[in-house]
């Protein structure tokens, strides 16, 4: 079908004014000829319906912040763009769930939130821009994953549209619920290749009574030690929310401490966090110094922590060139994915900035530099994850490099099983085509 | 194979099965065996498998999938048949597939906080294999003493503390699967989180053992926490309870458990075995614990007992002794088993409804209760509003199974009506299959078993379990009926 006649299809469902011709070009792909934004469900599933039967490809995108993230095409034939279906549908503070349509911003969320003392537990990336359904379909966790869980611990429930138009119910709106598959998981991290997920309910928290931040400063990066210290943390009654490895050179950005760093985040009522610090203070290894932050100081932290990783919303290319990789191994071999990452800088000439969850195992690692070197340090940084025993995926990349180095990695053995549900669900590849695992 | 051993059976598939799994004292074929696993924990409908057979390791069950694929032969994977839904009976006279003798923990690592175990390992004693270290594993279904880890993954079983902790598929880091083609495959591998790919392992977890037979099972284990306490409140009136259960999650306080039963399971469990001397007048009973650091603790449990007292709490107490508390405990966990000591049967229940609704819900199963002229006990997970409404009957009285299986029905249409769900944490199994349409448009269900058929293509793993079989609804659910009246 030729984009004209596309186009006048397209405006019997939509206005004129949510359907544009795309001009921009974004370093990062994953773009469209056309961009559409549907302010309704009903307006997502006939835009999804058009394209699939008629043999057209859509990108998905909500706040851009993920667009370096998979996928190896400049434009597909039509940009969906959820920026404009936002709002909260249902917040019953009595039953802690909230449902929200997919294009809410992360930050409006908990801001609206906080006025009922609660929260969603989940910490990602650049909060201000991210939205809710781009969180939830690329599984994105921060550091308070350890005490908190992931997106597929607080999602009880979604609305996906399915590339033909129909619309899926998974979950509820309850906490707990085994009726049927658990379909959530699948759409949780799918990276939108089996449907646009429109509304999402959540599991909510209480907003913490007290919070504060103790960092634990090595001076001698004596690794051992930081791992000894680690093991004896994971052993005892205290229960830190993060317990946040961080390179040298991340924890001089975050806090001037120019030495790894481990941050350790207490949430609880004022006699447990207090507790928490003592403990901590007793604890300390000689070699070992101790920063504790009250809450104000600790909400700087992490805000300048979740605003550290490239961001694909930029029109342009800084000029150095930006990498992101997350790195998933078991928790302890963080201590040494991070060491041996901190090798790359003299060998590829770039600079690293990189933390590891000692209590959950996922790690990410930022790399700039030139271009060739950092593809090559990139690379490299795979190879570390699988001596590990983990993977490395690459969340950020410009497209130019992203068709050098392998986002995904090897495929598992069971990916005919990965194959077999996109064929199922998705059969003309018409959503995200190439931007999961294996050309998914 | 030894003479003595001998199979006496003709049948060849009986003859092959027994040389996969090494002789016959590794498979179960004559009648007589084969009643014990006509059913599991739901005992109204029933069917004699072909076979039963014991494997050791994961080879020998993949051996045995894929002679039942190759041969056309239906199976299921079975664990120590406490399910609550009917997952593991064998509908079209399945090889039962027994996972009972491949319960070895296989590794324990506290460092990384993770353990290994086979699907036939029991429950409660992971938990009693690392508590001298100071660990637990968190998932603890009231069948815990027997239940087997392999049957939870397969539900994504809940338990008392999973208000706090969450269920099964919250702590499942890998899984070692066999496929219906008999393929083995790793998932998850090591436990390492968010392995690149569909989240299949929070798709298997509770998929009711449909699409793959677990053979190795990686979770995560917790260190024990430093403090618990527990508060017990009697209410005089139901809605004076469930409003203090909100009011406790409201001011901010994520209880390890909240349970609640009311005035004729109070009956039941002070009848039977561990009975802890709850008044007999009282129409609500709370049971509140709160763990975590020693020294946050009773700041909360301080507000816990005004929260309590503001809602015209008859009387509220925490727990003076660590006895006490377990007395507490085996009550309540007993609970379903205890109607036994004031109803000759009874039908356990397990909707599940968002927290604000329970009093309205609550009274509309008192309404069920008098037109169905049975008496309803309710005892619950009141934190994450997962009811287990259990209906008292008599099986030998005519008509009086079919009217329980409806009064159930009707309690689970309630609870998807107030925007809940028919099953929390039992599973729809054959049991609720026709209620998946109180939540699910056949859209969606064809959207689920589009899924199944990826995996299990022939639908010869466990066929006919968690959906309703298009168009022939209202036959089977006749059939069900005649069988329970029989």
């Amino acid at each position: 079908m030729i984009a004209a006649e596309s186009l006048n299809e397209l405006k019997t469902n939509l206005r004129e004014d949510q359907i544009s011709k795309n001009e921009d070009s974004s370093p990062f792909g994953n773009s469209g000829d056309m961009v559409v934004f549907p302010e309704t469900e009903e307006e997502i599933a006939a835009v999804l319906k058009h394209a699939d039967s008629n043999g057209l490809t859509i990108n998905i995108i909500g706040g851009g912040t993920k667009r370096g993230f998979g996928g190896l095409i400049e434009k597909t034939d039509i940009l969906l763009s959820l920026e404009k279906y936002t709002g909260i549908v249902e917040h019953t503070p009595g039953d802690m769930t909230l449902t929200v349509k997919a294009g809410t911003r992360f930050k409006d969320l908990q801001d609206y939130l906080a006025q009922h003392n609660q929260k969603i537990s989940l910490d990602p990336y650049w909060q201000e821009n991210a939205t809710i359904g781009g969180i939830i379909a690329v599984n994105e966790s921060g550091p308070k994953r350890l005490g908190y869980g992931s997106a597929r611990d607080a999602v009880i429930g979604l609305r996906t549209v399915y590339p033909d138009g129909k619309v899926i119910r998974s979950g509820g709106r309850v906490v707990k619920n085994v009726a049927g598959y658990d379909m959530n998981k699948l759409f949780i991290g799918a990276m939108g290749t089996l449907g646009v997920i429109s509304e999402i309910t959540l599991k909510l928290r209480p907003i913490p009574k007290c919070e504060s931040l103790v960092l634990v400063s090595f001076p001698k990066g004596n690794l051992e030690g930081i791992k000894a210290f680690a093991v004896k943390v994971l052993d005892s009654m205290i229960e830190p929310v993060s317990l946040e490895l961080l390179n040298p050179a991340l924890s001089v950005k975050l806090a001037g401490i120019n030495a790894y760093t481990i941050a350790m985040s207490f949430e609880d009522v004022e006699s447990s966090v207090r507790y928490q610090e003592e403990f901590v203070s007793n604890m300390l290894p000689d070699d070992a110094k101790l920063l504790i932050s009250p809450k104000e100081k600790a909400d700087l932290f992490w805000h300048r922590f979740y605003r550290h990783i490239p961001n694909g919303l930029d029109g342009e290319l800084p000029i150095q060139t930006e990498a992101s990789i997350k790195i998933g191994t078991v928790n302890l071999e963080a201590v040494n994915v991070l060491n041996e990452t901190e090798l790359l800088q003299d060998q590829f000439n770039v600079e690293i900035e990189s933390h590891g969850g000692l209590g959950h195992g996922l790690s990410q690692v930022t790399i700039r530099g030139a271009e060739s070197d950092v593809a090559n340090a990139a690379a490299q940084v795979r190879q570390i994850a699988e001596k590990a025993g983990g993977y490395a995926i690459v969340k950020h990349l410009p497209l130019k490099l992203r068709k050098k180095v392998e986002v995904w990695g090897n495929k598992p053995s069971y990916f005919f099983l990965l194959q077999g549900i996109k064929t199922k669900v998705d059969p003309n590849k018409t959503l995200n085509p190439n931007r999961f695992i294996g050309g998914i | 194979m030894r003479t003595k051993d001998r199979i006496k059976s003709q049948d060849k598939h009986i003859l092959n099965l027994a040389e996969i799994v090494g002789g016959t004292r590794s498979i179960l074929y004559q009648k007589e065996d084969l009643v014990a696993y006509d059913c599991d924990g739901f005992t109204i409908h029933k069917h004699l498998p072909k076979a039963v057979v014991f494997p050791k390791n994961t080879q020998e069950v993949a051996e045995i999938v894929k002679y039942c694929s190759e041969n056309n032969l239906p199976f299921l994977a079975r664990g120590a048949g406490t399910g609550l839904s009917g997952g593991a009976i064998p509908l079209n006279g399945e090889i039962i597939i027994s996972m009972v003798r491949m319960k070895k923990l296989i590794s324990v690592d506290l460092e990384n906080r993770r353990a290994v175990v086979e699907p036939g390992f029991v429950n409660l004693k992971l938990t009693n294999s690392i508590s001298d270290k100071g660990y637990y594993y968190a998932p603890d279904p009231s069948s815990q003493y027997c239940c087997t880890i392999g049957g939870n993954v397969a539900e994504n079983a809940g338990g008392a503390h999973c208000l706090k902790y969450g269920v099964t598929t919250n702590h499942i880091l890998g899984l070692e699967v066999v496929m219906p083609n008999g393929e083995i495959v790793e998932i998850g591998k090591d436990g390492i989180p968010d392995a690149p790919g569909y989240d299949l392992l929070g798709l298997i977890t509770g998929s009711e053992g449909t699409l793959g037979i677990v053979t190795k099972i990686t979770v995560r284990v917790l260190k024990n926490p430093e403090g618990k306490q527990t508060v017990l409140a009697y209410f005089d009136r139901v809605e004076d309870g469930s409003q203090a259960v909100s009011d406790i999650i409201s001011a901010g306080i994520v209880p390890a458990a909240l349970e609640m039963m009311d005035k004729t399971a109070i009956e039941g469990v002070e009848a039977a075995a561990f009975p802890v001397g709850h008044p007999k007048d009282i129409e609500a009973v709370l049971l509140i614990e709160v763990d975590g650091i020693a020294a946050g603790i009773e700041e909360q449990i301080d507000q816990i007992l005004e929260v309590c007292r503001k809602r015209n709490v008859r009387e509220v107490r925490a727990a003076g002794s660590e006895e006490e508390r377990a007395r507490w405990w085996a009550n309540r966990k007993t609970g379903f088993g205890a109607m036994g000591a004031i109803s000759p049967d009874y039908l356990v229940q397990d909707g599940v409804i968002p927290r604000s609704k329970l009093p309205d819900v609550l009274s509309r199963i008192n309404q069920i209760s008098s037109e169905s002229g049975l008496r309803i006990a309710n005892i619950f997970h009141a934190g994450d509003g997962n009811l287990h409404p259990l209906v008292l009957f008599d099986a030998r009285i005519p008509g009086e199974s079919e009217k329980a299986l409806e009064a159930g029905s009707q309690c689970l249409k309630v609870c998807a009506d107030v925007g809940g769900t028919i099953t929390g944490e039992h599973g729809v199994g054959i049991e609720k299959r026709e209620e998946m349409r109180f939540v699910f448009t056949e859209e969606e269900i064809a959207a689920q078993t589009d899924i199944r058929e990826v995996f299990n293509p022939h639908n010869l793993l466990n066929a006919g379990k968690l959906f309703p079989s298009p168009g022939r609804c209202a036959e089977v659910k006749k059939e069900m009926k005649a069988q329970a009246i029989s």
